[in-house]
């Protein structure tokens, strides 16, 4: 196979305009290093363009891989309704294979930033995450993160500082010492003391 | 790639669970019962953005006296003791200045209020700390709140789980028992420690006036179940603060001159908590209004938005 046309499958696969035979072409390149280094610098050209924040450091072919690895590919001679089906499996899981690779990507970099809070200050100098960093075209729409990913209440110097812990704490015990329902209301107040 | 749809129709088809309605209402009527009719013990965790616990609870039910004490056991061991709903004692950390508050309603889960807004619906089986449970779901029938997942003990009706999930269905809390038996807790089980610090019943029901302050929007189903306007220890600053609910989720208002102050809005989220603050100018003065509850942001800045002043004239 040329490498023209496996930069045009690339190109395709990133565009999410591939189609099954280029997708498998692609990955099964993809244990070459020249091939990573094209599909790295293809990422930070459309990050450009788009102007997202992306560091292309997470390696997904080795998630794709493995869980290509995983499949019995559908024997070719078999034809008949089980041979779509294959096909079918092996399509759903490369996708779950992607998306997980895309979402531990994105822990990772709320982990580091530590972004859970927005202020619309101006002039203040809390590092702003912009987005996801948008992988292969598969996007989780405008959620950065899972919610069980963000939530540090971030050191903002000042008024907020001050009341916001208190007004949480607040909240939360009156819910727990009005509440009978469950425990929930108190576990959450004493979560807010756990810091 | 075209694959994709047809395989999450197939799939989507298949999980597609008959569902009946007046089960789910049973269901949290027991619910609703159960904690006032079963005496139990166990472990349980709590789970958000950021924190993990793990907790022992005892539940007695004795003479029509409900009595039920919650140690935290990783951590500092904050705890507290309650008997009918009122707080005996709380742990040092968990106190901050606040004593019972004096309007306090004791509250009970209202199916029939909570079908308004949200769908109840049964999906399904599981198991939790070893026991049978039913999945009920709480689906919101608009985009103010969030939903719950249930998982009800089929033999005492307790809730064994409960998950907070986002209109995306993420997980934004988890509640769940690992442990839990119907033995009868001992006075022992039930004793505070000596951290266990008593709480002053109403202690400031003088100071507090009441709150001039309402809200022109709030979600469906909302209503005001407290409200206050009291200095605050620290800072003599008085503060209004008002709370609301729906019957399952709730949203606190606190509302404060500004004198000055620099002061910006914000909006933060921590696990299930929305916390947003605004700026208002009012006859008397620039005002911070914040509004935290385990609502979608999106809802807690439009009642931040909403909230107004009863005092029409500057003083």
């Amino acid at each position: 196979m040329s490498r023209e046309a496996l930069q045009e499958s690339l190109s395709a696969v990133m565009d999410n305009e591939a189609d099954e035979l280029e997708l498998r072409r692609v990955l099964n390149a993809f244990d070459d290093v020249e091939t990573r280094e094209t599909w790295a610098r293809y990422q930070i050209a459309r990050a450009v363009m788009h102007k997202d924040l992306l560091l292309p450091r997470l390696d997904i072919a080795a998630a794709v891989s493995a869980a290509l690895a995983d499949e019995t590919v559908p024997a070719k001679a078999s034809r008949g309704p089980w041979r779509s089906l294959g096909r079918l499996a092996v399509a759903a899981s490369v996708t779950v294979a992607v998306l997980a690779g895309v979402r531990l990507y994105n822990q990772d970099e709320i982990a580091g930033v530590q972004m859970a809070q927005q202020s619309n200050q101006p002039g203040l100098a809390t590092p702003q995450v912009k987005g996801p960093a948008v992988l292969a075209g598969y996007s989780e729409g405008s959620e950065t993160a899972g919610p069980m990913a963000n939530g540090v209440l971030q050191g903002q110097p000042g008024w907020h500082d001050q009341r916001l812990p208190n007004y949480l704490r607040q909240h939360a015990q009156q819910a727990a010492l009005k509440g009978t329902e469950s425990a929930l209301p108190y576990a959450r107040a004493a979560s807010l003391e756990n810091r | 790639m075209r694959a994709i749809p047809l395989f999450a129709l197939l799939l989507g088809g298949w999980c597609a669970i008959p569902a009946y309605a007046d089960e789910a209402q049973d269901w949290l009527n027991r619910l609703g019962q159960a904690e006032r009719q079963q005496s139990f013990q166990g472990t349980f965790v709590y789970e958000r953005s950021g924190s993990f616990s793990t907790h022992n609870i005892w539940h007695r039910v004795q003479d029509g006296k409900v009595r039920e004490r919650l140690l935290q056991l990783d951590g500092s061991a904050q705890e507290v003791l309650r008997i009918d709903g009122r707080t005996q004692c709380v742990s040092g950390s968990l106190v901050a200045g606040l004593g019972n508050t004096p309007d306090s309603t004791t509250r009970t889960l209202d199916p029939q209020k909570l079908k308004n807004w949200y769908d109840l619906v049964v999906v399904g089986k599981s198991r939790v700390a070893g026991r049978q449970a039913v999945i009920v779901a709480l689906t919101p029938k608009d985009q103010h709140r969030y939903g719950f997942e249930l998982h009800v003990d089929k033999e005492t009706g307790l809730p064994l789980k409960s998950l907070l999930l986002n209109d995306k269905g993420q997980l934004l809390e988890r509640f769940q028992f690992t442990r839990l038996n119907v033995a009868v807790p001992t006075d022992a089980d039930l004793q505070a420690s000596a951290d266990c610090k008593d709480v002053a019943q109403d202690p400031d029901r003088a100071a507090a006036m009441k709150t001039t302050w309402h809200s022109d929007w709030l979600p469906p189903g909302f209503e005001l179940t407290s409200s206050a306007a009291r200095k605050d220890p620290d800072t003599r600053i008085q503060v209004n603060s008002l709370m609301y609910d729906d019957g399952l989720a709730r949203v606190s208002v606190f509302v404060e001159p500004l004198n000055g102050a620099n002061a910006t809005d914000t909006r933060t989220q921590l696990g299930p908590t929305a916390a947003v603050s605004r700026r208002l100018t009012t006859p008397q003065g620039e005002m911070m209004v914040t509004v935290v509850g385990e609502i979608p942001i999106g809802t807690a800045e439009r009642i931040a938005l909403s909230m107004r002043s009863d005092v029409v004239a500057p003083q």
